[in-house]
């Protein structure tokens, strides 16, 4: 059964179309990735799911249930900010949440301890940096081991090394057999994190599936095509000798090297081969692997849309 | 709904703001109204000017039974203003620190933000209400010459306990309403300290009662000011009907508080 089913979602702000019609399932057991640019409404998109937006259309479903509070107790989730008691600390916070979700507080030092703030749970909350109110978040967020997680943005203010560990702690919940939602604006951490990805912009819904089908679910030519970026010492000269080779599509320079596109039987060392032979010594040779990026650009356009 | 209090008891036990003024509560009004009791009757018992003890004999002693229910009721209402406020805070807290919108993440339904809100109103009703009895009876023993019929005229605290309510209701609704925290107690005592009293003076004037049912003023009136002489009261409308009017308007409070809130978004 599904995790989660939006059903035509739509939700209007006065004459703002924030969601039109938005309509999809979260399989279970999944990283469910929605990624789309800044206000194209993902965060709205959770907003309504968790019962603090009214819809202005539409319905949703968690486990097949019209969502009630009930439900939402097993549910973990981490939506746009750290909401916490600023006088509190952060061992009192947690007990708040526990409690609302009626279980004990037993666990609450095993969630500090995953997040790396055990040390510090008698400082009050207002005492925090945004990273660590963001690790607060997310312990709260694990609160009473839940089966499904929501993460809006999960790794937003944390530091590098908080980047990889919180990505690495989806990853590891995720083979546990939790369900996890995660709505981000960064596509290398959904391509890394994510099983499945629903591509949204100025809230329509432009793609969803596996993160393998969206890559593969490309149009004509574009799909198949090989990247490569290579460079020389006289640019001009290497644009006229590519010119001459079969299986380029398209030369373009970009900043100081040039990108081209060639036909999926076309190699870098084949390339590598035919400069050098005529001539050329490259300084620059890298082939790019499609990635979840130039899909994106694909699917909503290289405008950005603010 | 005592389940609800306990959590909203963790989210305030530890706050400073909370105690500052609770207590500024529990200690202003007694001290207050036991040395209001104290000069009055000092007072009362000097050699004071002819017109002076003309004036006090022309109003029961408002600190000796059984008046001195109504003193203590309408003395702690002043009071209560702090509490007011406090219920105003506590409730714009909420939606400043975006904890309103976690708790219902959390697994809380709208209805439940509301109850665990209103087991606090209660909990300030009978605390206030407690503290009335307690002084009008500690008071009324102390000055009072005699102690036969010390529980006529208690039923002012009941009044009293229903002003509370009314008055707390307002500040939900407007906390409700406005969200911010520093507006929505302009507004409070805009509504409190003005708007209430020029609608009853509008009402009043050419001798009309409907003055009287002005939202705030229908529990006033049923507390009125123990050193007002008898003779400058105007009022002919029954206190049951006060009731009746303070009632509907809780009501009235209610409904519009559980209708917006449920169907709003929840935002900052």
């Amino acid at each position: 059964m599904a995790v989660l089913t939006v059903d035509n979602l739509s939700k209007n702000y006065r004459s703002v179309k924030a969601l039109q019609n938005v309509s999809f399932a979260v399989p279970e057991k999944t990283v469910f990735g929605i990624l789309g640019p800044n206000g194209s409404g993902k965060t709205t998109l959770l907003g309504i799911v968790m019962d603090v937006l009214k819809a202005s259309g539409g319905t949703y479903a968690w486990l097949g249930e019209q969502g009630t509070a009930t439900l939402r107790k097993r549910i973990g989730t981490l939506l746009e900010t750290p909401n916490f008691y600023h006088y509190l600390s952060a061992k009192d916070n947690l007990k708040i949440a526990a409690k609302i979700k009626g279980r004990g507080e037993d666990d609450i030092d095993k969630v500090l301890e995953i997040v790396n703030l055990y040390q510090r749970r008698d400082s009050k909350f207002n005492t925090y940096s945004l990273g660590m109110k963001q690790r607060l978040a997310i312990a709260a967020a694990l609160l009473g081991d839940p089966d499904i997680l929501v993460f809006d943005e999960p790794t937003n203010g944390l530091d590098p090394a908080g980047i990889a560990e919180i990505r690495e702690l989806i990853k590891e919940l995720n083979r546990k057999g939790k369900t996890i939602i995660m709505a981000s604006h960064i596509l290398d951490e959904v391509e890394k994190v994510c099983t499945h990805v629903a591509i949204i912009q100025k809230g329509v819904l432009k793609m969803v599936g596996s993160v393998k089908e969206v890559m593969a679910h490309s149009s004509g030519d574009v799909a198949n095509a090989v990247l490569i970026e290579l460079g020389a010492d006289n640019d001009e000269a290497l644009i006229k000798i590519l010119q001459q080779m079969k299986g380029i599509q398209d030369i373009a320079l970009v900043d100081h090297y040039l990108q081209i596109t060639c036909a999926e039987n076309i190699t870098a060392v084949q390339v590598n081969k035919f400069c050098f032979d005529n001539g050329i010594v490259l300084n620059r040779l890298n082939e790019k692997r499609k990635s979840l990026e130039t899909r994106f650009l694909e699917i909503t356009g290289k405008q950005s849309d603010r | 709904m005592f389940n609800l209090f306990k959590i909203e008891w963790l989210k305030i036990k530890t706050y400073r703001t909370f105690w500052i003024l609770f207590l500024a509560f529990l200690v202003f009004f007694p001290l207050a109204f036991y040395f209001s009791a104290s000069k009055y009757m000092e007072s009362l018992s000097g050699s004071g000017r002819m017109e002076e003890q003309l004036l006090k004999a022309m109003i029961e002693s408002p600190f000796v039974f059984p008046k001195v229910w109504l003193s203590s009721s309408w003395m702690g209402g002043l009071f209560f203003i702090l509490l007011g406020m406090l219920f105003i805070l506590l409730i714009t807290n909420e939606v400043q620190y975006r904890t309103h919108r976690q708790n219902i993440i959390d697994g809380w339904s709208r209805t439940d933000f509301l109850k665990a809100k209103f087991s606090i109103l209660i909990f300030f009703v009978l605390v206030s209400t407690a503290l009335i009895f307690v002084s009008g009876l500690v008071v009324g023993l102390v000055f009072s010459p005699s102690k036969a019929a010390v529980f006529k005229g208690v039923y002012y605290v009941g009044y009293f306990a229903l002003m509370a309510t009314l008055y707390l209701m307002l500040a939900y609704l407007v906390a409700i309403l406005i969200k911010r925290t520093g507006l929505a107690i302009i507004i409070y005592f805009a509504i409190v300290c003005i708007l209430d009293n020029v609608l009853w003076l509008i009402f009043t004037l050419k001798n009309s009662q409907v003055g009287y049912f002005m939202p705030l003023e229908a529990v006033d009136s049923l507390v009125p000011n123990p050193f007002k002489p008898k003779i400058m009261e105007r009022r002919t409308v029954e206190d049951y009907t006060l009731i009746i009017a303070a009632v509907l308007y809780i009501t009235v409070y209610f409904s519009v508080i559980v209708n917006y809130f449920r169907k709003t978004d929840l935002k900052t």
